[in-house]
Parts: structure tokens; C-alpha cells; sequence
């Protein structure tokens, strides 16, 4: 307890004290109920805490005044609008009677929140592609950090939570959660882990730390993967029906191959049928022959006979003369069919390759499809 | 100017003709020849013509040719040599053309003394020259051992 001599003392102790704590302080003397001299730190102040105002009957100070005791209460959220550690110490008369206190008010800070102008800076820039960091009391957004490579503009301190905001949620469920939110809400597409942080005293939740990082190259991979796949099922169709023009080509030629040998054949039976026609032509050229001789033995009267004989002879040579040139004709088609034929055999080759390959391919396709997907699945993994 | 007909035909690759008065008919070599004992390889045998006989030889090997294939073209050309019939197995029979007499020319007396004198002379006409056989002739030539 302090003596009424000795507020002075704690006062000019105070005034040096109130910038050198971290994390600020606010020194306040009492008289009665009434707040007579304060004095705060630069970086924190407590609105009601101010010369003139009364003190209410409940408060830390007033209680220890009325005890006369030394009294350390945590404050919560509700009084002050901050968390607030108050130390209260009585000042005695030389009766010793209680006539008023002198209280020190303590930013009541989470360590995690203590810390953050520390750690935040350095772990904000150990993301490949930035991040942002911030943490919440249990209304609004009360430290940002971000980083060079990423920011969050319409984030900043004093930002109210909304149902919306993965924070809040967390605050309700008091449980750590990650989510992503894609590009329709902040132009990227992010991740969001967000961990509840707890009193050390009565482990209620009093805060949350969130790290939010951009996922463009994920994002980025997932899509490729994505067009990767839908190429790969375009290729794997149009490979499909080259296979099947492949079955197709084989079948066609298969047939073609059945037609040149019937030419073939045909082209045999037109050369019996010309040997048919030189059997013919042989037995004319006799019978013009002999009508010839028979001509002749008839002396004059036969010479007209001899006429037909001799025309009937010229006829046998005309028909003659046509089986070579049948022959001739059905040679040539005989081999331009086998040159058909042999082209046709390549093609049926060609087309057996063809329809091999597309098969590797088909293979190769399928290989490239399942890693494709294991890549979607790794840039989901992200 | 007189002119004769002959019918040609051939033998190997040369060129033969005989009178056509000589000539009966031709006909293609029937799948039956009898075959006659003890005779010159020359001598076929014999068929039968519509009812005569008639004695067939090979004039090729008869004019002692190397013997060659017989093939589908080869014929048999029926002379009709005023007392028999003979048929002469030939090389395809070819036409029967007119020719001028004067366009044969005889075989100077020292070339026909060496070999066969059934040979009347050679006829030319174009390129072609074809030796004119006597038909008598070869039926003597023929007959005799």
C-alpha cells in the first residue's frame, strides 16, 4: 500500500515507466471515486480512464479501496473494450484509513499477439508466393502483417468479422480451420488457415491467428491439368476412330483383294475363250483351204466358189489375229491385277502398322491421362 | 501367161508348195494312225478316209529333217496322186496362192543331182521363197527303198 507521501513518488516513477513498457500502460490516481491524475503510454489508452471521471462500485479499484488490500483482476473485454490486467493499490491516510489508489492498467495481450510484430514480418515472407497474416480479437481484425508479394488492401485493422469471414467462424466453433476461396472473392484464389488462440487462464477463445496465402500457381496447375485432361480425351478419341478407319481400310482391302482375284479368274476364262476362238479360226482356215482345193479341181466353173473360199480364209486370219491381241490384252491385265494386287498387300501391311500404332499410342495416352490426373490431384493438394 | 495354183505349207520354217490339182483335202492329224510292221520310220501308218485307206508319212523325216514337236497346227494334207491317195503329215498349211509359171525358177541340173529331185524348182514371191515340190515326183521318191 502506498502512503499519501508517497504518491508523488509513484507518480514521477510512473511518467518515466509509461513509454518504456512493452505493449503500453495506463497510470491513474484515485481520490475518493474520482480519477485525479492519469497518466498513459503513447500506444495505449483507456477512453474512461480520465481526470474527473467517477469510478463506478465495482471496479477493481474501488473494491480495493473499500478492502484495503492490493488487488490484480483481469478485466474482461466488456469494461473497457479491451482486455485489461488492473492492479489496484490503496493509498493510506495517516489514520490509516483507504482514501484512494493508485492503479496501473496492463493491455492483458496473448502471447501469440505479443509476439506478432515479431514473428509476423519474418514468417509472412517464407511463402513462395507471399502471404498475409493477421490476427483477431473476438470481434475485428486487430494485426496485419503482410507481405511483400501479397497483400490484402481491403483487410486492414478494424476490419469487423462478419459471418462470412473464416475467423468469426472459427471464433464460434473454437476449432483451427483452413478453407480456400477462389478468385470471384479477392481477384486470387486463396487459402485461409485460421487457428483459434486461447486465454492461458480460463481457456476461453480470446483471438485467432489466420494466414492467408495466394494459390495463383496451383490454381494455374490445376487448370493446365484440367486442359491437359480434356486434350487427352479429345486425342484418345480421335485415335479411336483412325483404329477404326484402320479396321475399316484392312476390311476394304480384304475385299479388294477378293475382287482382283476374280479378275484374275475372269481374265482366265477370257483367254480359254480365246483359245476357243483360235480352234475356231484354225477350223475355218481348213475349210477355207479346202473349198480352195475343191475350187480348183472344179476347174472354171469352181472360180466363183473360190472367191467365197478365198474370203472365208481372209475371215479365218482376221479372227486369228484377234487371240494375240486378247492375249496380249488380258497379259496387261494380268499384271497391272497382280500390280494392284501387290499395292493392296502394302496397304493391308500399312494399315496392320497403322492400327499397331494407334494402339501404342492409345497406351501411351492412357499413361499420359493417369499422371495428368495425379498431377490435378497434387495442384488440389496445394 | 499361164499361171498355177499351189498350196503352200511348211515344214520346220521353210516354205513348201505342191500343185492344188494334187491336193484332195487337208484335216487336222487324227488321233488314230495304225501303225504298219516293218517300215521306214517315215511311214506313219495308215487311216481310214471316209472308207479308203490311205497310207500317211512324215515328210519331214522323210526329207531328213531334225525331228520337231508335233503341235495343234500340224496337218495333214491328202494328195491325191492319180493312182493313190497319200497323206503328208506337214508344219500348218498356209494358203493357196496363184503364181505366174515364169515366176518359178528351176534348180540348175548340178544342185538337183545332189539331193531329192521331187524338188520342181522355187517360186519368190516377195520375200518369200517357196520351193514347189513335183507330186508325182515325191510319190516315186517316197515308194522307193
Amino acid at each position: 500500500m502506498i502512503t499519501l507521501a508517497g504518491k508523488e513518488s509513484c507518480k514521477i516513477l510512473a511518467e518515466f515507466l509509461a513509454n518504456l513498457i512493452p505493449g503500453g500502460v495506463v497510470f491513474a490516481l484515485v481520490e475518493g471515486d474520482t480519477f485525479v491524475w492519469v497518466k498513459a503510454s503513447d500506444s495505449f489508452t483507456i477512453e474512461t480512464i480520465k481526470i474527473g471521471n467517477k469510478l463506478q462500485d465495482d471496479t477493481t479499484t474501488m473494491q480495493a479501496i473499500r478492502e484495503k488490500k492490493v488487488l490484480i483482476q483481469n478485466i474482461p473485454r466488456t469494461v473497457y473494450g479491451k482486455r485489461v490486467s488492473m492492479v489496484s493499490i490503496p493509498v493510506i491516510n495517516d489514520n490509516g484509513d483507504a482514501v484512494g489508489a493508485f492503479s496501473i492498467a496492463l493491455p492483458k495481450l496473448h502471447p501469440v499477439a505479443a509476439a506478432f510484430g515479431d514473428f509476423a514480418p519474418i514468417l509472412a515472407e517464407m511463402f513462395p508466393e507471399g502471404s498475409f497474416i493477421y490476427m483477431s480479437d473476438l470481434t475485428k481484425i486487430a494485426y496485419e502483417q503482410p507481405s511483400k508479394k501479397f497483400d490484402m488492401p481491403s483487410i486492414s485493422v478494424g476490419y469487423e468479422l462478419s459471418e462470412a469471414d473464416i475467423a468469426y467462424q472459427v471464433i464460434k466453433s473454437k476449432q483451427p480451420m483452413m478453407a480456400e476461396v477462389d478468385a470471384s472473392k479477392y481477384g486470387v484464389p486463396l487459402a485461409v488457415a485460421n487457428y483459434p488462440l486461447f486465454d492461458e487462464d480460463n481457456g476461453e477463445v480470446v483471438a485467432t491467428l489466420g494466414i492467408v496465402t495466394p494459390k495463383k500457381t496451383a490454381v494455374t496447375l490445376r487448370k493446365m491439368s484440367h486442359t491437359l485432361e480434356n486434350s487427352l480425351s479429345g486425342i484418345a478419341a480421335a485415335i479411336q476412330q483412325l483404329a477404326a478407319s484402320a479396321t475399316e481400310i484392312y476390311s476394304n482391302e480384304e475385299a479388294l483383294n477378293s475382287n482382283i482375284k476374280e479378275i484374275t479368274n475372269i481374265s482366265e476364262e477370257i483367254n480359254e475363250v480365246s483359245a476357243f476362238i483360235k480352234e475356231i479360226a484354225d477350223e475355218t482356215k481348213i475349210l477355207g483351204l479346202n473349198a480352195a482345193i475343191e475350187a480348183a479341181r472344179a476347174g472354171d466353173s469352181g472360180r466363183g466358189f473360190g472367191v467365197v473360199a478365198e474370203e472365208i480364209r481372209k475371215l479365218s486370219d482376221q479372227s486369228k489375229s484377234t487371240v494375240p491381241k486378247i492375249k496380249q490384252l488380258t497379259d496387261t491385265i494380268k499384271r497391272k491385277v497382280d500390280e494392284a494386287s501387290g499395292k493392296s498387300n502394302r496397304s493391308l501391311d500399312a494399315s496392320q502398322s497403322q492400327a499397331a500404332a494407334s494402339e501404342e499410342i492409345t497406351a501411351s495416352i492412357e499413361e499420359i491421362t493417369s499422371m495428368s490426373e495425379e498431377l490435378s490431384n497434387i495442384a488440389k493438394s496445394l | 501367161m499361164s499361171s498355177i495354183q499351189l498350196v503352200v505349207f511348211r515344214l520346220g520354217e521353210e516354205e513348201y508348195g505342191i500343185e492344188i490339182g494334187f491336193a484332195q483335202e487337208i484335216i487336222r492329224i487324227p488321233d488314230q494312225i495304225t501303225k504298219m510292221p516293218d517300215m521306214p520310220s517315215y511311214i506313219e501308218g495308215l487311216i481310214d478316209l471316209r472308207g479308203k485307206v490311205i497310207p500317211i508319212i512324215d515328210l519331214k523325216k522323210r526329207f531328213g529333217f531334225e525331228q520337231t514337236e508335233r503341235s495343234v497346227d500340224n496337218r495333214l494334207l491328202i494328195l491325191d496322186l492319180e493312182t493313190m491317195l497319200l497323206g503328208i503329215i506337214v508344219d500348218d498349211v498356209s494358203e493357196v496362192i496363184k503364181i505366174e509359171n515364169e515366176a518359178i525358177e528351176k534348180l540348175s541340173a548340178e544342185i538337183s543331182s545332189l539331193g531329192s529331185n521331187s524338188l520342181q524348182g522355187i517360186a519368190r514371191i516377195d520375200e518369200r521363197l517357196i520351193l514347189v515340190l513335183n507330186a508325182l515326183q515325191l510319190k516315186t521318191e517316197v515308194f522307193q527303198k
